[in-house]
């Protein structure tokens, strides 16, 4: 199986262990990803806040350099999925001509749906060496991924469960909670850290008072906000993982995974020690 | 909003609803199927920090009362999460029409009530224009040097923190220093001079 990958810039900087995470993973599940030959940003917020012209016309390259190999797309990072998913039907619709050649036929797939497909679930399975037993995590999945429903495609868009079951193919136990597409704040702290912090902190809580150990995120720029969010300089914070890292500790128990938790602002270790995941 | 009484009764007079038609016009959102059942703004996580809530955005429209929607500070702190969107039992896309109201602030002589936010943008499509992706450690650093931006973060004290978090960031290996620049800069840029109405 072969995949045009759009990794989105995220995962070059900020989120380089969910990027190193994503390609061990899908070599472990011998997924073949092609990453799209010279792929440009997506435009993200900025790109529809200022110009909704932009907003189609930047995802749309991308489409076209993915629809010359010929294959589907996966995206890792929610605001892209969104992002690309949008200029897709702007572009099926004939509402916006872009200045590429793209028929936008090929499928964008978000990666936690497409790894929580039944075949694909079964595959995880049956790849697990050391189940995640005992871990208690809450699954958060934000705003882009799910919604606007008619965008992404969501049919689940109130209680997604899409990571809930990857997440309980490796052995870990998802926890039902009420904040699983409630928005983290995004990138408003740049200008606003007030509403930020207030958004972040509401869900940490409700995590804390779930009874999880840990949440599981597939956004970036989720993970970002929830794993630099401090409440006071001694209050215990909880590990944010990506998802795929979970996957990775199932597959191969304590191998390469520690390079990544280094990159965690939050320091997992502890927690994952404690429950003698790591060797 | 002071003297939005004489306002109303004026804007409504002048221009009936020219600015819904165009409204509905450009986002294709069905703002006049608006009844005020309130549940965007209920659903809203940010609603407690906007000035006009969102149904509120819906009503203004109808009414034509542009000016007060472009110098709110709602269109800026939205996050478009599509709360309001989704929820909405009249399929009105609320969060598509706040995003266009930004659109049209953007491009108008006023001034944003959120200059950060709003530099924010504008630094981020200015990063992708000289790149074609987005580094974090360049789009902050562009963004520290617009005018006015640093005086704003010493005065607040948030640039102090904003250094140790930018250390910290750096020690654990999260920011990558250089840009990559993308092979196909021609096509990208050959776009923005489009969007300006530049012939390409």
């Amino acid at each position: 199986m072969k995949l045009a990958f759009y990794p989105g810039c995220s995962l070059e900087g900020m989120a380089n262990d969910y990027a190193r995470s994503i390609t061990a993973v899908f070599r472990d599940l011998d997924i073949e990803l092609v990453e799209i030959k010279d792929w440009s940003c997506c435009g993200a917020t900025a790109a529809h806040s200022l110009n909704e012209l932009m907003a189609v016309t930047l995802p749309a390259r991308n489409l076209a350099e993915a629809e010359k190999m010929g294959l589907d797309i996966v995206a890792p990072c929610a605001n892209c999925f969104n992002r690309l998913r949008f200029s897709q039907i702007m572009i099926q619709k004939k509402i916006i001509d872009v200045p590429w050649e793209v028929t936008a036929k090929s499928t964008v797939h978000e990666m936690t749906r497409f790894l929580a497909g039944p075949e694909m679930l079964a595959k995880i399975s049956a790849r697990v060496r050391k189940p995640l037993k005992g871990l208690k995590v809450v699954c958060y999945y934000g705003c882009q991924m799910v919604r606007p429903p008619r965008i992404t495609g969501f049919t689940d868009y109130e209680n997604p469960r899409t990571m809930d079951r990857i997440v309980a193919a490796v052995g870990a136990e998802a926890l039902d909670w009420s904040y699983k597409t409630t928005c983290c704040g995004a990138s408003i702290g740049i200008g606003r850290r007030d509403i930020q912090e207030s958004l972040t902190m509401r869900l940490l809580d409700k995590a804390r008072q779930t009874g999880a150990e840990a949440v599981v995120v597939s956004c970036p720029l989720c993970q970002a906000n929830l794993d630099m969010f401090r409440r006071n300089k001694t209050g215990a914070n909880i590990p944010v993982f990506y998802f795929t890292e979970l996957m990775r500790i199932a597959f191969e128990p304590g191998r390469a995974c520690r390079r990544w938790f280094r990159m965690h602002i939050t320091d997992p270790v502890p927690l994952l020690s404690k429950k003698e995941l790591l060797r | 909003m002071k003297g939005t009484e004489d306002k109303a009764r004026k804007l409504i007079g002048d221009r009936g609803n020219h600015f819904l038609k165009r409204m509905e016009g450009e986002t294709g959102a069905n703002i006049s199927a608006c009844f005020q059942c309130f549940r965007c703004t209920n659903a809203c996580p940010i609603s407690h920090y906007m000035d006009i809530k969102p149904h509120q955005v819906i009503r203004y429209i109808q009414l034509g009362w542009r000016e007060e929607l472009l110098q709110s500070a709602t269109i800026w702190v939205c996050l478009s999460c599509e709360m309001c969107t989704t929820y909405c039992p009249n399929e009105v896309q609320v969060a598509e029409t706040i995003n266009h109201l930004r659109n049209l602030a953007a491009h108008s002589s006023v001034a944003p009530r959120e200059k950060q936010l709003a530099l924010f943008h504008q630094t981020f499509l200015e990063a992708l224009h000289h790149f074609g992706r987005v580094n974090e450690f360049w789009l902050m650093g562009a963004l520290n040097l617009k005018p006015g931006v640093l005086k704003e973060k010493i005065r607040t004290g948030a640039l102090a923190e904003e250094m140790a978090l930018g250390l910290l960031l750096l020690r654990k290996g999260k920011l990558k220093l250089m840009p990559h620049r993308c092979r196909a800069m021609a096509e990208i840029r050959k776009l923005y001079r489009q969007q300006r109405g530049e012939i390409g």
